[in-house]
Protein backbone atom coordinates (compact mmCIF):
# COMPACT_ATOMS: atom_id res chain seq x y z
CA UNK A 1 0.00 0.00 0.00
CA UNK A 2 1.51 3.51 -1.27
CA UNK A 3 1.14 6.45 1.01
CA UNK A 4 2.20 10.39 0.76
CA UNK A 5 3.54 12.08 3.49
CA UNK A 6 3.30 15.84 3.53
CA UNK A 7 5.67 18.05 5.69
CA UNK A 8 5.47 21.87 6.25
CA UNK A 9 6.54 24.39 8.74
CA UNK A 10 4.40 25.31 11.10
CA UNK A 11 2.58 28.31 10.99
CA UNK A 12 4.74 31.30 12.33
CA UNK A 13 7.92 29.40 11.99
CA UNK A 14 9.74 31.73 9.65
CA UNK A 15 10.88 29.84 6.09
CA UNK A 16 13.47 31.76 4.48
CA UNK A 17 13.28 30.45 1.20
CA UNK A 18 9.68 30.95 0.65
CA UNK A 19 10.18 34.32 1.19
CA UNK A 20 12.70 34.42 -1.16
CA UNK A 21 10.75 32.68 -3.87
CA UNK A 22 7.69 34.92 -3.06
CA UNK A 23 9.79 37.86 -3.25
CA UNK A 24 11.42 36.44 -6.69
CA UNK A 25 7.66 36.48 -7.87
CA UNK A 26 6.54 39.89 -7.00
CA UNK A 27 9.69 40.72 -9.26
CA UNK A 28 8.31 38.95 -11.82
CA UNK A 29 4.61 41.02 -11.50
CA UNK A 30 3.05 38.31 -9.73
CA UNK A 31 1.86 40.37 -6.99
CA UNK A 32 -1.45 39.06 -6.67
CA UNK A 33 0.09 36.65 -4.04
CA UNK A 34 -0.23 37.35 -0.21
CA UNK A 35 1.43 34.82 1.44
CA UNK A 36 3.66 31.40 -0.15
CA UNK A 37 4.14 28.68 1.87
CA UNK A 38 6.64 25.58 0.49
CA UNK A 39 7.29 21.54 1.65
CA UNK A 40 7.89 18.54 0.82
CA UNK A 41 6.56 15.20 0.34
CA UNK A 42 7.60 11.62 0.47
CA UNK A 43 6.11 8.70 -1.71
CA UNK A 44 6.16 5.20 0.97
CA UNK A 45 5.14 1.93 -0.30
CA UNK A 46 4.71 -0.60 2.70
CA UNK A 47 4.89 -3.82 1.95
CA UNK A 48 1.67 -5.93 1.53
CA UNK A 49 2.26 -8.34 4.56
CA UNK A 50 2.37 -5.71 7.24
CA UNK A 51 -0.61 -5.27 9.63
CA UNK A 52 -0.24 -1.89 11.12
CA UNK A 53 0.76 0.05 7.82
CA UNK A 54 -1.04 3.37 8.92
CA UNK A 55 1.19 3.20 12.19
CA UNK A 56 4.26 2.66 11.01
CA UNK A 57 3.79 5.11 8.10
CA UNK A 58 2.70 7.74 11.28
CA UNK A 59 6.12 6.25 12.96
CA UNK A 60 8.25 7.46 10.34
CA UNK A 61 6.60 10.77 9.63
CA UNK A 62 7.14 11.52 13.53
CA UNK A 63 10.30 10.36 14.09
CA UNK A 64 12.25 10.53 11.09
CA UNK A 65 10.63 12.77 8.44
CA UNK A 66 10.02 15.88 9.86
CA UNK A 67 11.11 17.94 13.13
CA UNK A 68 8.15 18.40 15.46
CA UNK A 69 9.58 21.60 16.62
CA UNK A 70 8.98 23.08 13.49
CA UNK A 71 6.96 21.10 11.09
CA UNK A 72 3.82 19.29 10.96
CA UNK A 73 2.86 15.98 9.05
CA UNK A 74 -0.33 15.10 6.70
CA UNK A 75 -0.10 11.36 5.95
CA UNK A 76 -2.16 10.28 2.33
CA UNK A 77 -3.53 7.38 1.07
CA UNK A 78 -2.50 7.02 -2.51
CA UNK B 1 46.33 19.03 34.30
CA UNK B 2 46.35 16.06 36.22
CA UNK B 3 45.69 13.36 33.50
CA UNK B 4 45.63 13.82 29.77
CA UNK B 5 41.82 13.72 28.65
CA UNK B 6 40.75 10.42 26.56
CA UNK B 7 38.90 12.06 23.60
CA UNK B 8 36.81 10.44 21.10
CA UNK B 9 35.71 11.78 17.68
CA UNK B 10 32.36 10.30 15.65
CA UNK B 11 33.26 10.70 12.04
CA UNK B 12 30.36 10.05 9.18
CA UNK B 13 30.31 10.23 5.60
CA UNK B 14 30.64 13.83 4.97
CA UNK B 15 32.39 14.98 7.68
CA UNK B 16 34.90 17.36 7.04
CA UNK B 17 35.57 18.88 10.39
CA UNK B 18 37.57 16.04 11.84
CA UNK B 19 40.71 16.33 10.71
CA UNK B 20 40.71 20.23 11.91
CA UNK B 21 39.38 19.09 15.24
CA UNK B 22 42.22 16.27 15.58
CA UNK B 23 45.30 18.64 14.94
CA UNK B 24 43.51 21.36 16.86
CA UNK B 25 43.56 19.31 20.35
CA UNK B 26 46.74 17.79 19.64
CA UNK B 27 48.60 21.68 19.13
CA UNK B 28 46.35 22.73 21.92
CA UNK B 29 46.81 20.16 24.50
CA UNK B 30 48.98 17.94 23.21
CA UNK B 31 46.82 15.16 23.41
CA UNK B 32 45.71 12.39 20.76
CA UNK B 33 42.16 11.74 20.02
CA UNK B 34 40.26 8.19 19.36
CA UNK B 35 38.87 8.23 16.20
CA UNK B 36 35.45 6.26 15.90
CA UNK B 37 33.64 5.58 12.38
CA UNK B 38 30.00 6.51 12.59
CA UNK B 39 28.96 2.34 12.08
CA UNK B 40 31.42 1.51 15.46
CA UNK B 41 28.80 -0.02 17.73
CA UNK B 42 31.08 0.75 21.26
CA UNK B 43 32.94 3.81 22.01
CA UNK B 44 35.60 3.29 24.49
CA UNK B 45 35.44 4.98 27.75
CA UNK B 46 35.97 8.75 26.86
CA UNK B 47 35.84 11.75 28.85
CA UNK B 48 34.99 13.87 26.35
CA UNK B 49 32.82 13.20 23.06
CA UNK B 50 33.36 15.51 20.05
CA UNK B 51 30.88 15.28 16.65
CA UNK B 52 32.44 17.61 14.11
CA UNK B 53 31.31 19.84 11.56
CA UNK B 54 30.22 19.32 7.67
CA UNK B 55 27.58 17.68 6.27
CA UNK B 56 27.34 14.07 7.46
CA UNK B 57 25.19 12.32 5.38
CA UNK B 58 24.92 15.60 2.68
CA UNK B 59 22.72 16.92 4.97
CA UNK B 60 19.46 14.57 3.01
CA UNK B 61 16.29 15.01 4.70
CA UNK B 62 17.38 17.36 7.39
CA UNK B 63 21.12 18.62 8.29
CA UNK B 64 21.92 15.88 11.28
CA UNK B 65 19.17 13.95 10.70
CA UNK B 66 20.51 10.58 9.11
CA UNK B 67 23.51 10.91 11.15
CA UNK B 68 20.90 10.36 14.22
CA UNK B 69 20.33 7.04 13.45
CA UNK B 70 23.65 5.59 13.60
CA UNK B 71 25.42 3.24 16.09
CA UNK B 72 28.31 5.42 17.36
CA UNK B 73 25.19 8.25 18.13
CA UNK B 74 23.52 5.46 20.39
CA UNK B 75 26.83 4.86 21.93
CA UNK B 76 26.92 8.86 22.43
CA UNK B 77 23.73 9.33 24.14
CA UNK B 78 24.55 6.33 26.43
CA UNK B 79 27.84 7.89 27.91
CA UNK B 80 26.59 11.02 28.10
CA UNK B 81 23.75 9.96 30.37
CA UNK B 82 26.51 8.68 32.52
CA UNK B 83 27.74 12.45 32.91
CA UNK B 84 30.66 11.84 30.10
CA UNK B 85 30.84 15.54 28.15
CA UNK B 86 29.83 15.70 24.55
CA UNK B 87 31.05 18.87 22.54
CA UNK B 88 29.16 19.25 18.59
CA UNK B 89 30.80 21.54 16.45
CA UNK B 90 28.00 23.41 13.60
CA UNK B 91 27.28 19.63 11.68
CA UNK B 92 27.57 17.88 15.00
CA UNK B 93 25.60 20.64 17.11
CA UNK B 94 22.78 20.07 14.25
CA UNK B 95 23.11 16.37 15.13
CA UNK B 96 22.67 16.42 18.54
CA UNK B 97 19.56 18.58 18.28
CA UNK B 98 18.24 16.24 15.73
CA UNK B 99 18.91 13.06 18.25
CA UNK B 100 17.19 15.21 21.18
CA UNK B 101 20.08 15.48 23.65
CA UNK B 102 19.95 19.78 23.18
CA UNK B 103 16.68 21.45 22.68
CA UNK B 104 15.98 23.32 20.21
CA UNK B 105 16.80 23.11 16.23
CA UNK B 106 18.71 24.82 13.76
CA UNK B 107 17.41 26.15 10.84
CA UNK B 108 17.73 28.16 7.62
CA UNK B 109 19.53 31.39 8.21
CA UNK B 110 17.60 33.73 8.19
CA UNK B 111 19.16 35.19 4.99
CA UNK B 112 18.89 32.42 3.15
CA UNK B 113 22.62 31.82 1.99
CA UNK B 114 25.48 29.97 3.12
CA UNK B 115 27.11 32.65 5.91
CA UNK B 116 31.07 31.80 6.23
CA UNK B 117 32.70 35.15 8.15
CA UNK B 118 34.14 35.62 11.43
CA UNK B 119 32.56 36.36 14.39
CA UNK B 120 32.12 37.46 18.45
CA UNK B 121 30.79 35.27 20.87
CA UNK B 122 29.59 36.46 24.16
CA UNK B 123 30.43 33.55 26.41
CA UNK B 124 27.85 32.68 29.78
CA UNK B 125 30.44 32.38 32.94
CA UNK B 126 27.69 30.66 35.09
CA UNK B 127 27.20 28.11 32.27
CA UNK B 128 29.20 24.86 34.23
CA UNK B 129 30.68 23.38 30.67
CA UNK B 130 32.50 26.81 29.27
CA UNK B 131 33.16 28.84 32.56
CA UNK B 132 36.58 27.58 32.65
CA UNK B 133 37.41 29.23 29.90
CA UNK B 134 39.67 32.14 30.76
CA UNK B 135 38.13 34.65 27.96
CA UNK B 136 34.71 36.89 28.06
CA UNK B 137 34.16 36.38 24.47
CA UNK B 138 36.05 34.54 21.44
CA UNK B 139 36.50 35.55 18.28
CA UNK B 140 35.85 32.34 16.15
CA UNK B 141 34.95 31.61 12.17
CA UNK B 142 31.21 30.58 11.12
CA UNK B 143 30.53 28.66 8.19
CA UNK B 144 26.98 27.21 8.05
CA UNK B 145 23.34 28.00 6.06
CA UNK B 146 20.64 26.30 8.15
CA UNK B 147 22.46 27.87 12.06
CA UNK B 148 19.45 29.83 13.13
CA UNK B 149 18.77 28.76 16.62
CA UNK B 150 14.58 28.45 16.91
CA UNK B 151 12.93 26.72 19.98
CA UNK B 152 9.23 27.23 21.17
CA UNK B 153 9.12 30.44 23.85
CA UNK B 154 8.78 28.10 27.34
CA UNK B 155 11.69 26.07 26.02
CA UNK B 156 13.73 29.77 25.46
CA UNK B 157 12.93 30.89 29.07
CA UNK B 158 13.97 27.20 30.76
CA UNK B 159 17.32 27.47 28.48
CA UNK B 160 17.63 31.56 30.10
CA UNK B 161 16.69 30.70 33.68
CA UNK B 162 18.83 27.53 33.44
CA UNK B 163 21.89 29.25 32.04
CA UNK B 164 22.11 26.68 28.79
CA UNK B 165 22.71 29.37 26.70
CA UNK B 166 27.04 29.05 26.20
CA UNK B 167 27.44 31.41 23.71
CA UNK B 168 25.55 34.43 21.97
CA UNK B 169 26.57 36.41 18.76
CA UNK B 170 28.44 39.85 20.20
CA UNK B 171 29.92 42.79 18.43
CA UNK B 172 33.80 43.24 19.26
CA UNK B 173 33.00 45.14 22.74
CA UNK B 174 30.54 41.89 23.99
CA UNK B 175 27.30 43.97 22.66
CA UNK B 176 23.94 41.18 21.98
CA UNK B 177 21.29 43.20 19.47
CA UNK B 178 20.24 42.53 16.28
CA UNK B 179 23.04 44.31 14.10
CA UNK B 180 25.35 41.27 15.31
CA UNK B 181 23.44 38.38 14.64
CA UNK B 182 24.49 36.89 12.00
CA UNK B 183 21.84 33.97 10.89
CA UNK B 184 18.68 35.37 13.16
CA UNK B 185 19.01 32.84 15.83
CA UNK B 186 16.79 33.87 18.93
CA UNK B 187 18.93 35.69 21.58
CA UNK B 188 21.63 35.47 19.26
CA UNK B 189 22.51 32.30 20.74
CA UNK B 190 25.53 30.32 18.78
CA UNK B 191 25.38 27.78 21.00
CA UNK B 192 23.69 25.69 24.15
CA UNK B 193 23.75 23.21 26.69
CA UNK B 194 21.38 20.28 28.27
CA UNK B 195 20.24 20.70 31.86
CA UNK B 196 23.07 18.69 33.15
CA UNK B 197 25.59 21.20 31.26
CA UNK B 198 27.47 17.95 30.28
CA UNK B 199 25.95 18.45 26.70
CA UNK B 200 27.54 21.55 24.22
CA UNK B 201 26.42 22.25 20.85
CA UNK B 202 27.71 25.25 19.07
CA UNK B 203 27.91 26.53 15.73
CA UNK B 204 30.97 28.42 15.43
CA UNK B 205 34.58 26.48 14.49
CA UNK B 206 36.93 26.66 16.78
CA UNK B 207 39.16 23.99 15.49
CA UNK B 208 39.37 26.22 12.67
CA UNK B 209 40.83 29.45 14.57
CA UNK B 210 44.33 27.73 16.20
CA UNK B 211 46.28 29.74 14.57
CA UNK B 212 45.48 30.78 10.85
CA UNK B 213 44.92 34.42 9.43
CA UNK B 214 45.38 35.92 12.40
CA UNK B 215 42.43 33.98 14.32
CA UNK B 216 44.13 32.03 17.58
CA UNK B 217 40.90 32.59 19.81
CA UNK B 218 40.44 28.69 19.27
CA UNK B 219 43.09 27.65 21.60
CA UNK B 220 41.28 29.49 25.04
CA UNK B 221 38.32 27.38 23.85
CA UNK B 222 39.60 23.93 24.09
CA UNK B 223 40.48 25.06 27.99
CA UNK B 224 36.90 23.68 28.04
CA UNK B 225 39.02 19.95 28.19
CA UNK B 226 41.13 20.58 31.04
CA UNK B 227 38.43 20.86 33.74
CA UNK B 228 38.12 17.78 33.44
Amino acid sequence: MKFRVYVSFKEGVLDPEAEAIKKTLDTCGFTEIRKLSRGKFFDIDIKDKCKNKEDIVKKISDEVLSNPIIENFKIEKL
Amino acid sequence: MAKKPLISIIIFPGSNCDRDLIVAIKKTLNVETNIIWHNEKIIPKSDIIFIPGGFSYGDYLRAGILATKSPAIKEVIRWSKKGVRVIGICNGFQILTECKLLPGTLTKNINPSFLCKDIYLKLNKNNKLIKNISKEKLKLPIAHSQGCFYCEEEQLKLLQDNNQIAFQYCDVNGNINKDNNPNGSLLNIAGVTNLKQNILGMMPHPERAIDLQGLSDGKFFFEVLKQL
